[in-house]
Formats: structure tokens, sequence, C-alpha cells
């Protein structure tokens, strides 16, 4: 234990939600002090910025949709990561495993002959099931080789993206797309509806909040869920009480995975209506949820609100590129530092102060 | 609360401020799809929309870069908001969120770069280059030692199609043994794709370079190896100032500014862009040849130019440097007295793609995915 003046400094295993509330505030009030530095270097008033900034994304009625937009891929790649995190298998591979759900679902969309009403569920079934077989291989090597998975499923995120490529210069390539590398696009029982007067894909969102609200009852409640608690926070104890770890760790991954891969199947089926260039396709999102999942602390009730808290940030940059006329490297910077501060004050959860005013025996006890 | 007072004063004093100033002038918002920063197709537009803004003095703009294709609408939603009354959107990928987008704001005009499909207050453009691919071709053919002429292609669609036919068209006209050996690099926008492709050409034997890509790579890798080449899209001479033969130059800002005087002079409005279509070359002027404006060809390889002499069935025997210059003065003639793309025009495999006396339609050549005589290497797609 330390002093700080009148204060001791107290380490907590398990910080309560105000402090997490209070720390994660904070981080972001530092962040915009830091970034405002950066606007007033651009001989922009930073309040203003902000202003504009807010004017442009929460208060505006066609900006503001455009973060649920964003909000949901992040929030099913990012439900998907918090269990794998939970189960201590850091899966960096959300990217390629959404990838191969669009790539699942655009083949069930162009080249099945699945009627109508059953078209778009099987789509997401395909997606999943994509996904889940992306993030497999990976799997497979950790549990039975010890291939350390935080490289391997990273290298499949550009096995992935180069997949996607031949497909839409090759073999997928469209009639219709005069050349492009673009597929045909999707049939119209293959397009997700949206909310009316937005370009809001609903159905992925519902199925994000859905799969969120499951896993949060699931990892409390369930058999599995225990299990995969348990191997996370002590893989010994797990195997004293009998834990399977590799049927455990399997099972983890397909879902995670397989969450990712329905984040493909919006992006494919909701926005673009056809397969398109990998970059498009995701804008990083497979790499952002591991931020949403990071920050959701392992809830994944959480992550509904990293994941649109995350929507808001990259809001944010789009506003400050058209209003205030700045570098996309600019605002780049602007969302790395948002983040920066957050996960930088990461540490200071398991302290908490204590106003303590001659505790000194608390201080001699520790020296 | 006195935080978010203080928010809403500013909101209000912003939104207010902003149409008082913007009375007057005419704000035109432009859509980019890479950085500006490029060296290639963006950096050319953004180019051009300053040169615009200079010789408009009604003309106010704003843009952004780097827009994915999903996000089209949003960021046209934003830039509306900010007072454009005219949208530029400058990508393919671009097309079905600006028509998208035109249905929701009928009063506002759209142009959209390179693609076909229109609505009343939606046009489409394009500056094209085959022409002067077509040029720089009979200066390679006359530059190539080995016989063999490299070209870095970035996808294998039919705007670089047919980029590369008119070169091997032109390559073949002075030279009729030579051949175009093709590299793919799968990517607009990669100088180490780039360079290992250049350096796989010379490997081959290539001793002249051209390329369609966003970057300078092969004009620096070639000169490296003291070898010639053609730049592309931007001012490239001064990467390499003795090697660099001539190139392709754009002028996006001479569509922009017709446009634009068009819109402000009232002749365009939201009802009647549908049949409005810019597809200009050299004689409008959207296309130069040369690796710097205003230098055609350099000086360094003009008397090696004039040195090769070539038959040809209209002009007799003349140099190629003269030639050249002939072809692009025709070219560069209201009337278009030559063409690069005239049958008779048998593909690489002998089939016969442009009947005898016959000119390639507009159509024809957005949709070319046919190999011309003389390339050598993949050709995905080919017929």
């Amino acid at each position: 234990m330390k002093r700080l003046g009148p204060f001791s400094v107290e380490r907590v295993l398990v910080p309560s939600g105000a402090w997490v509330l209070a720390i994660s505030l904070g981080a972001i009030a530092a962040a915009l002090v830091a970034a405002g530095v950066i606007f007033w270097a651009f001989g922009i008033n930073p309040l203003r910025a902000y202003a504009i900034i807010f004017a442009g994304t929460l208060a505006d009625r066609r900006a503001a949709p455009e973060i649920l937009r964003q909000a949901a891929p992040l929030l099913l790649a990012g439900v998907g990561l918090v269990l794998a995190f939970r189960a201590q298998f850091w899966n960096i591979g959300a990217e390629g495993q959404l990838l191969a759900g669009a790539v699942a679902s655009t083949g069930v969309a162009l080249f099945s002959p699945i009627p109508a009403p059953w078209l778009l569920p099987a789509m997401f079934v395909a997606g999943f099931l994509g996904g889940a077989l992306w993030g497999l291989l990976p799997t497979l090597l950790r549990l039975k080789l010890e291939v350390n998975e935080v490289v391997s499923t990273l290298m499949m995120n550009y096995v992935a993206l180069f997949s996607v490529e031949w497909l839409i210069h090759g073999p997928w390539k469209g009639k219709t797309a005069f050349g492009f590398a673009y597929t045909d696009t999707f049939p119209e029982a293959a397009r997700l509806a949206l909310i009316p007067g937005t370009r809001v894909h609903w159905p992925t969102l519902v199925l994000g909040i859905a799969l969120a609200g499951a896993l949060a009852f699931f990892l409390g409640r369930a058999r599995l869920g225990f299990e995969i608690r348990v191997l996370g926070e002590n893989p010994t104890a797990a195997r004293y009480a009998g834990i399977d770890p590799f049927r455990t760790i399997l099972l983890a991954m397909a879902f995670s995975a397989g969450a990712a891969g329905l984040a493909g199947v919006g992006e494919v089926a909701g926005i673009h209506h056809k397969l398109l260039a990998p970059g498009q396709v995701s804008l990083g999102y497979g790499y952002a949820a591991i931020i949403v999942a990071w920050l959701a602390r392992g809830n994944p009730l959480a992550a509904i609100l990293t994941a649109l808290f995350l929507g808001l940030i990259f809001s944010s940059g789009d506003v400050m590129k058209v209003s205030l006329q700045m570098p996309f490297r600019v605002t780049d910077v602007f969302n790395g530092l948002i983040l920066f501060f957050l996960i930088g004050s990461e540490r200071l959860l398991n302290y908490r102060l204590r106003w303590a005013p001659g505790d000194r025996a608390a201080e001699t006890a520790d020296a | 609360m006195r935080w978010l007072t203080f928010l809403v004063v500013l909101v209000l004093a912003g939104g207010l401020a902003v149409p008082g100033i913007a009375q007057q002038k005419l704000k035109a918002g432009f859509v980019y799809v890479g950085p500006i920063g490029d060296y290639g197709w963006t950096h050319a537009h953004d180019f051009a929309r300053k040169i615009a803004e200079k010789k408009l003095p009604w003309l106010e703009t704003i843009y952004v870069e780097k827009v994915p294709e999903g996000q089209t609408e949003s960021f046209i939603d934003k830039l509306i908001l900010q007072g454009a009354r005219v949208i530029f959107t400058t990508s393919f990928g671009f097309m079905d969120g600006t028509l998208a987008a035109a249905k929701r704001y009928p009063n506002h005009i759209f142009a959209h770069a390179s693609g076909f499909k229109r609505a009343p207050n939606v046009a489409t453009y394009m500056a094209d280059f085959y022409q002067v691919y077509y040029l720089n071709g009979l200066m390679a053919g006359a530059a190539t030692k080995s016989g063999k002429v490299g070209y870095v292609g970035a996808f294998p669609i039919p705007e670089v199609k047919r980029h590369m036919g008119a070169f091997a068209l032109g390559v073949r006209a002075v030279n009729p043994k030579a051949t175009v050996h093709v590299r793919w690099i799968y990517e607009w926008f990669n100088p180490t794709a780039a360079k290992e492709a250049t350096e796989a050409l010379i490997a081959e034997g290539a001793d002249v370079f051209a390329f369609t890509e966003d970057t300078p790579t092969v004009v620096q890798v070639a000169a490296k190896r003291g070898l010639p080449s053609f730049g592309h899209y931007s001012p490239m001479h001064k990467f390499a100032p003795k090697h660099m033969i001539s190139g392709q130059l754009v002028h996006w800002d001479k569509i922009y500014v017709d446009f634009l005087s068009k819109v402000y002079a009232g002749k365009y409005t939201a009802e009647n862009l549908a049949n409005v279509d810019y597809w200009w070359l050299l004689a409008e002027g959207a296309a130069e040849l040369g690796g710097e404006f205003g230098m055609p060809v350099n000086p360094e390889w003009k008397a090696r130019l004039q040195a090769v002499k070539v038959g040809t069935p209209d002009l007799g025997r003349l140099s190629v440097y003269d030639l050249v210059m002939k072809r692009l003065a025709q070219m560069s003639d209201p009337k278009v007295t030559f063409e690069p793309f005239t049958g008779p025009i048998k593909d690489r495999k002998g089939v016969l793609r442009v009947q005898s006396g016959k000119r390639m339609t507009v159509g024809e050549l957005n949709g070319m995915e046919w190999a011309a005589p003389g390339i050598v290497g993949p050709w995905p797609k080919e017929p």
C-alpha cells in the first residue's frame, strides 16, 4: 500500500461499476484535451471543433443512424471476441472470419436455389458456418500443436483478404459488373430490410443485441459458460474439475468466429448487396472489434455500449473530414488518441484512493 | 447545463453564418476514393478542383477523401449539409450511392465519374487516355532495342485493357515485331508490387516501360537501370528527367470548369442531365501528351526519335517524332481525323474485333476485354 498525501492507494481485484465509469470518462476527457492540441495546431478552436462534431453526429438526424450502421458489425464481432477472450483464446482473426462469413453468404445469395423467405436466414446460417470454419484451423493448431493463436488467427486474415480478391477478380466476377471487380448484385430477397428513412439494416443490429443478451445469460448460467470461465481464469483448476479444454475452447471459438461471420453477412446483405474488395466489405471492423471486446472487459452486454461508442468515434472522424476539412490521417490520429487513453487507463482500474489522513499504520506495515 | 447552452449557441451561430456567406457563390463538393496525396487518380481530381476554384471566382469547393463505397450516401449528406449544391463523385464504386442520394435530393446536381447510370440530376463524365497511350506506344516501339516492352497493369479491367491495347497498337505501328509484356499487380497503389513487377519484366528482357497504376515506381525502378519509361496520370518527369520519354497527363479541370460554368449559367439544371455524358479526350483538352505539363516529348529524346524512320499508309515515310506530332495534331483536332481503334483490327488470337473502316464506339471501348496483337502475358476474362 502506498500513500499519496492524505490518501492511501489500495489495490482492488474487482473494480466497481462506478469506478470503471469514472476512470473511462476521465480517460475520454483527457483524450479530448490532448486531441484539442491537434485542432488548435490546425487553427481550429477545439471547443468549436467539438461542438461541430456533436452537431454532426449525435444531433444530426441523418448522421446519427450511421453510428448504428457501423456499430452493428462491431457489436457482432465484438461479442464473439468477448467469449474467446473469456476463454483466454486470443482471437485476432475476426477480420478474416468476417470476410469468410461475407463470402459464404454471397455464395448462398448468388448461387443457391433457396426460395425467397428462406434465403436470408440461409445466408446468416452460411455466414456463421463460414466464419466458424475460418476460425477452426487456428483453433485446432493451438489445441493439437500449441501453435500461438495470435499469429495464426492474424495470418488467416490475409488469406481471407486475398481469397476475396481472387473471387471477385476470377470465378465470381459479375457479368453485370462491367469489368470491375464485383460479383453480380444480390436478388431483392437477399437484401436486408432497412429502418425507414435511414440506411440501417436493423436485422443485423437486433441479432447483435440478442446475441449479446444470450451470451450474458449463457456465461452466467449455463454449464458450458461456466466451464469457459473456469478454463479462462484457471486452466489447472479446470483440469481438476474434469473440464475438457479441447471441447470447451473449440465450441467457444466456433461461436466467436461464427459471430464475426454474421457481421460479414450484415455488411454484404445490408449495405453492398454484392461481394467487393475486402477493404470495402469491412472497414477494419474485425480489428476494431478487438477494442470493443477489450473495453467491454469480458461483459457481453457492455459490448453493446462499447460498440456504439466506437461507432460514435468513427462517425466523429467522418464529420471532421467534411465539416472541418481535415486530412483523413489527422482524423485517424484523433480516433487513435481516444482509444489509446481509454486502454491506457486500464491499469488505474485496479487501484483506488481512500481518504485516510494520519493512517500511519498502513504505511509502516507496507514498509 | 451552461456547457450545453454554450454548445447549442455555438452550433446555431455556425449554422446561421454559413448560408449567409454562401448565397452569392456556388458550392461544389467532391467525394474522393483515395487520399489526395496518392499521386494518381485522387491527386489529379483534387489538383483540378483547385484549378477550377481559382478560375471561377464564384466557385467554392469542399472535399472529402478516402470515402468507403458503402458510405457514399452518408458523406454526400454531410457535404450537402455544408451547403454544397453540386456533388462530384469520383469513383466507379460510388455509382449506386450517387444515384440513391440524387433521388433524395432532387434539386441538387450530381456528376459521377467513370459510371454509366444517369438521371435528370445526375450526369456522368470521364477523361480517357487511350489516344495518348497510342502515341506513347509509337515512341516505345522506336525506343526498344530488345523488341520487348514492359507494361505494369493495376487490374485487368476494361479501362486498363483499353489503355494497354492502344499502347500495343502504337508499338506495332512502328515496330511490327515488338511485343508488350504484361504484369498485373492487382492494386492501384502498391509501390512494392510495382517494383517487383518492373524487375521481373527487366529480367524477361524488356527495355522500355509503361504502366497503369497510381505510383511513379515503374519510372523510378527503370531509371535506376538506365531504362526509359512513360509516366502516367501526374507529372512524373522529375523522377527520371533523363529517362522518361513522355507520358499521359489528365486535365479534369477542363471538365469541372465546363460543367460548373454551365450550372452557374443555368444551362445545366437538376432536370436536364439525363443525357449529359462527358467522354473527353485529346480534342477537348482533358488529356495531354507528356511527362510534364507543356512538354509533349522529353527534349533529351527528340533527336533519337527523329532518327527512327517509319512508313505509314496515310502520311508516307517520316520520323517517329514527326509521326507522333502528326497523330497528336489529328487527334487534337475537333474533327478527330485519326483514331487508334480504327478497323480492321484483329485481337491477338486472330479474331476480327473492329470491322474495316469502322471506329470503336464509346460503349465498345468501355467494355473492351480482348487483347491487341503483340500483347504477351495473362489476360483474365479474355474472350
